[in-house]
């Protein structure tokens, strides 16, 4: 029977291959490209003629175009999965890469760079040269963005070939098509590569500006991005470049516009006039008003991009509040966006506008956009103190129209009013009680009874309303249910009565034994506890004066601001992702062969092992100077055997997201005393003295470390705390073995905007100090403003007049500096000038002295400075003007140091 | 009165476009001898990774040569090109006597192919222009043509250089094709 059944697995009937395979091998040329094209049409349904991989190479060498075009798609197609069988159309590639025809040249370039085959790129090495320096200049173009290709699947052979560099000539092409194109493979290859590939140079820079005006809008856009990377040497190159490039404001399509606004925000940052600054905004406003009246994909690409960009300069689109105002037809996902920039562009001045607007939105159908347009009502009011007001009776007007939803959400929004302004509006507390009973959200109603808890003294019934939703208590979330266990506690500890006392009981008892949450078990075991030992220690915790709150809800890290906003018009900044969040690429280190003995000798665990510390690191700044610190190994006073790499754990303790840096050899750093930080008697024995310096335009942190213990040191590395600086180490501590008694003192390199705290400024410097021998130490430093003072800070008269009117008057601080005195003004000028505190003028008022200084600090915030004084006499009238009036106090603070 | 003769051939010979393999070691002169057949001159080449097919009109018959590369990495897929093959051209670097050997081999593979049993084989003892080229007798010797059975074959004496003994091969290769040898 079996000898049978065989038959069933042979059969007579040709399949669609192999016939497919007869016309491919057909001798007449009209079967041969019907045959083709009946393959490509059955790849694109997905079915797999893989098989058939040599006969349609083999048509390859034709005259017909069209012919040819078709097995090159098969051929991208399928040469991955044929890798072997693919070498066999390397020769038609060089044969085409030599036609006559350019198209075919072209064509045959952009296939090879599409051919992803380990196997055959080295073949496509030298046709691929050949098109690089092709007559034709769309061979040229093409051949360019081959080489990007190239790289990401062999990066090394793109260097070895010199490839590069070819294409870094192609810049200078006198065919701005090929120039875009030479930009955009660079800026790819550059994004692949953690060298740096492609800088501008003052030379590029003038080739690129020149195809700028002639290339196509998507070689704009190229070349655009490219200069937006470019780093102006100083304000006025930055000037010039934006110049040339504001023209493209204009074009039509939005991706130049977009481009354009990027290129010129980076180079602004850079350009101190405020006169040509003011100007640019001027510019930019209509075009970014023109995205609005696109498709609403397209607006809202605009919005989220022009949510970025007011963040950083509100000024620009200031004026232009009611281009936002949202239209009944607007899609949901454009007016969302419209909201969120109304509140960022909401002001003293349009906030009337502003709020008619939001009341409007807040009557309309759509549920989530009403929740939205009173959550922008409470946030406007945190944000404009003096709207406040407004702000509430439109919230208020807004409850009494009593649609459930719009009740709750003014709620939740008339909480934070409250923590933001505290004793101010609790007049209203009674309107929002009638309410009660309608809330049925846990956010409302955990707001609510916050609410009555935080006023419990002010309302009369409040033991009544908690005990209203008591009753439900073991049912309500989490969110609710630990409201109401801090409410009753407040409410017990305001007014220690019978009723109160009752509802305790019952609530600690609730939350502590039948709940299964452990933060609930916890927090009311912790008031249980607070409560039965010392009443008046828990109303000193409980009811302790809270801070006041902020809305910086919806403001992004200023880091993730900057890296968005230099990633402007592409996917990062619609998602306000950075991109490596949502892209994942490889980067291409080549690494140089003595580089990599190094690493294999720190990882072998040799004395360094210490360096396993940076590599986790999370600042590029650090780990830039991993192969530095390696290099440094076996220096004189190498530190004593294999530590064990603990850093990750302190970088843990106190929240930092900066490496630790590792000490390896001593650095001879000679100066003034520097004051203690971690005295002897609290550090077992080692005393850590340091201050903030600046030098050659630059600040360190000078430390000296003293061993007074018995033990010798080692291993010292250091970390700095979040601060208002984003102060943090630019390298390794160098610090060598410290044997008993000895002391070192070391240059410490520090990098700016690193880990920023957010929060009013503070001049508070955490830094945590460690050595293989003792605990981690910890200590405060308190930051003097003085070497941040930037040596860039001078002003011309002009400017500074300029600078001075346009700030507003809210903008000026003024203090008596009572011990400062200055005996001879000269003297002091030149103290100050020092300290890049630069002299702009002088004047006298009767027979006092009236000096104008300028300084900036950095992140280009410039400080106007009145210094008014009678020589000779104790005290100096210190009046400033900055952009940033937070940071007063610590100006003053540097200032009255710098006049003693 | 020409288009009308011309179209006469067509249908006698034309229609007939018969395959012809020209397979060989690296560097033996395979893709010189094609283009030289083709353009009648020199081109300068570089080997061949892959194949080159070019369409050789001659006796009236239409010749659709392939050069396949003949670096080792490629002979395997020599085999793919071996359907409906009506004729081989083997081409010997006659001055490179160390590796006759594996001439030698490769071309005892090729006839031992099923698809190739029908095909008639010519063989071309190339670069006799260089000196210490070894004529055809000994080739044939060295390559142990006489052990060909039940096949039509012939050797010639061929320098791609300077075109000698190209076109004889040819003539021979259309003769035997007309007489039903393929």
């Amino acid at each position: 029977m079996s000898g049978h059944d065989s038959k069933y697995f042979s059969t007579t009937k040709k399949g669609e291959i192999p016939e497919l395979k007869d016309e491919l091998n057909s001798q007449y040329k009209d079967k041969k490209k019907d045959a083709v094209k009946k393959v490509i049409a059955a790849m694109t349904v997905g079915k797999d003629v893989s098989s058939l991989f040599t006969d349609v190479v083999n048509c390859m060498q034709t005259e017909n175009l069209e012919l040819k075009k078709l097995v090159y798609l098969y051929l991208i197609n399928y040469a991955k999965s044929q890798p072997d069988l693919a070498i066999l159309a390397v020769n038609t590639f060089v044969k085409d890469s030599q036609d006559p025809n350019p198209l075919i040249r072209a064509l045959a370039v952009r296939t090879m760079g599409c051919i992803r085959v380990d196997k055959i790129t080295e073949y496509l090495c030298d046709p691929l040269q050949r098109c690089l320096k092709d007559d034709d200049p769309y061979v040229r173009k093409t051949a360019s963005i081959c080489v990007a290709k190239l790289y990401d699947i062999n990066a090394e052979l793109v260097e070895d070939r010199g490839f590069l560099d070819t294409l870094k000539d192609l810049i200078s092409d006198s065919n701005p098509m090929v120039v875009a194109n030479a930009v955009a493979a660079l800026a790819e290859i550059q994004e692949n590569s953690c060298r740096p590939i492609f800088e501008i140079t003052s030379h590029t820079l003038s080739k690129l500006l020149t195809a700028l005006n002639e290339c196509t809008e998507w070689g704009q856009v190229f070349i655009l991005d490219a200069l937006s990377r470019y780093k102006a040497s100083d304000a006025r190159d930055a000037e010039n470049i934006v110049e040339r490039v504001t023209p493209r404001l204009q074009h039509a399509n939005c991706a130049v516009v977009l481009s354009a606004v990027k290129m010129i925000l980076m180079q602004m940052e850079l350009i101190t006039s405020t006169d040509v600054v003011r100007n640019l905004c001027k510019k930019m406003a209509p075009p970014l008003v023109t995205l609005l009246s696109a498709e609403p994909e397209i607006q809202y690409v605009a919005l989220r991009n022009i949510n970025l960009i007011v963040q950083r300069r509100p000024t620009i689109l200031a004026h232009e509040i009611k281009v936002f105002f949202c239209k009944y037809n607007d899609p949901i996902y454009v007016k969302m966006e419209k909201l969120e920039i109304m509140i960022k562009l909401a002001s003293d001045r349009n906030i009337d506008q502003v709020l008619l607007e939001f009341k409007e939105y807040a009557t309309e159908v759509d549920v989530d956009f009403v929740r939205k347009a009173v959550r922008a009502i409470g946030r406007c009011a945190i944000k404009l103190e003096r709207a406040a007001e407004r702000c509430i009776s439109v919230l208020l007007e807004l409850i009494k129209i009593k649609v459930n939803y719009v009740v709750q959400e003014a709620i939740i929004v008339i909480k934070d009013i409250f923590r933001r302004y505290p004793n101010t509006y609790e007049s209203i507390i009674a309107t929002l009680c009638e309410s009660l009973d309608t809330l049925d959200e846990p956010e409302a109603k955990a707001s609510m009874i916050w609410i009555i808890g935080e006023y419990a003294e002010r309302i009369d019934n409040a033991d009544e309303l908690l005990e209203s939703f008591l009753e439900s208590f073991p049912e309500e979330p989490a969110l609710v249910q630990l409201q109401l266990l801090t409410a009753t506690v407040k409410l017990f500890l305001k007014k220690p009565t019978e009723g109160p006392q009752q509802m305790i009981q019952v609530v600690l008892n609730n939350a502590t034994l039948e709940t299964d949450n452990p933060d609930l078990r916890d927090r009311a075991y912790i008031y249980w506890r607070l409560l039965s030992t010392d009443p008046e220690a828990a109303k000193d915790v409980v009811l302790a004066e809270k801070p006041v709150i902020s809305d910086d809800s919806n403001q992004l890290d200023p880091a993730l601001l900057d890296e968005l906003l230099a990633n402007i018009a592409t996917l990062a900044s619609v998602y306000h992702k950075p991109p490596d969040a949502f892209v994942s690429r490889v980067k291409t280190s080549i690494q140089r062969p003595e580089e990599d003995e190094e690493f294999d000798g720190v990882d072998a665990g040799s004395s360094e092992s210490s360096v396993h510390a940076v590599d986790n690191s999370s600042s590029p700044s650090v780990s830039s100077n991993v192969p530095y610190a390696s290099t440094r190994e076996g220096a004189p006073a190498a530190p004593a055997p294999a530590p064990a790499p603990v850093p990750d754990l302190l970088g843990d303790l106190i929240g930092l997201d900066n490496a630790l840096v590792p000490v390896d050899q001593p650095a001879v750093a000679s100066g003034p005393p520097l004051p203690v930080l971690l005295p002897s008697s609290s550090g077992q024995g080692l005393q850590i003295n340091g201050q903030l310096t600046r030098r050659d335009g630059q600040i360190f942190y000078s430390i000296m470390f003293e061993n007074n213990s018995q033990i010798p040191l080692d291993g010292f590395m250091i970390q700095f705390n979040k601060n208002t600086f984003g102060l943090a180490a630019a390298g390794p501590l160098q610090v060598p073995q410290l044997q008993p008694g000895a002391s070192a003192r070391t240059l410490l390199p520090m990098v700016l905007f690193q880990n920023i705290s957010p929060g009013p400024p503070s001049s508070l410097l955490q830094v945590a100090v460690k050595n293989m021998q003792q605990p981690v130490w910890y200590f405060n430093d308190k930051v003097s403003l003085q070497p941040f003072f930037t040596e860039d800070g001078r002003m011309e008269r002009a400017n500074f007049l300029e600078t001075w009117k346009s700030l507003p008057d809210s903008n000026e601080i003024v203090k008596e500096l009572t011990a400062s005195l200055i005996n001879n003004v000269d003297v002091t000028l030149d103290k100050l000038a020092a300290s890049n505190l630069f002299f702009i003028a002088k004047r006298r008022h009767a027979n006092q002295e009236v000096l104008y200084l300028s300084t900036k600090i950095p992140g280009n915030i410039p400080f106007l400075i009145e210094l008014t004084t009678t020589a000779g006499i104790p005290g100096v009238k210190c009046a400033i003007k900055t952009p940033n009036p937070e940071m007063a106090p610590l100006f003053f603070e540097a200032m009255e140091a710098l006049l003693k | 009165m020409g288009l009308l003769f011309s179209r006469l051939f067509s249908s006698l010979f034309g229609n007939k476009e018969a395959r012809i393999l020209v397979l060989g070691l690296d560097n033996a002169g395979k893709t010189t001898i094609l283009y030289r057949l083709q353009m009648g001159e020199v081109v300068s080449t570089i080997p061949t990774i892959g194949f080159n097919v070019e369409t050789v009109q001659y006796n009236n018959i239409k010749f659709q040569v392939w050069d396949l590369g003949g670096q080792t990495s490629i002979r395997p897929y020599w085999r793919c090109y071996f359907p409906n093959t009506q004729a081989i051209i083997y081409v010997v670097d006659s001055s490179d006597t160390d590796r006759l050997a594996i001439a030698k081999d490769e071309f005892h593979a090729i006839l031992e192919e099923e698809e190739l049993k029908g095909a008639i084989v010519l063989i071309y003892a190339n670069k006799q222009d260089l000196p210490g080229a070894l004529d055809d007798a000994a080739i044939t010797e060295d390559l142990e043509l006489h052990k060909i059975k039940s096949r039509q074959w012939a050797i010639f004496k061929t320098s791609a250089i300077k075109g000698e003994g190209l076109f004889e091969g040819l003539d021979w290769l259309s003769n035997t094709l007309k007489s039903g040898g393929g």
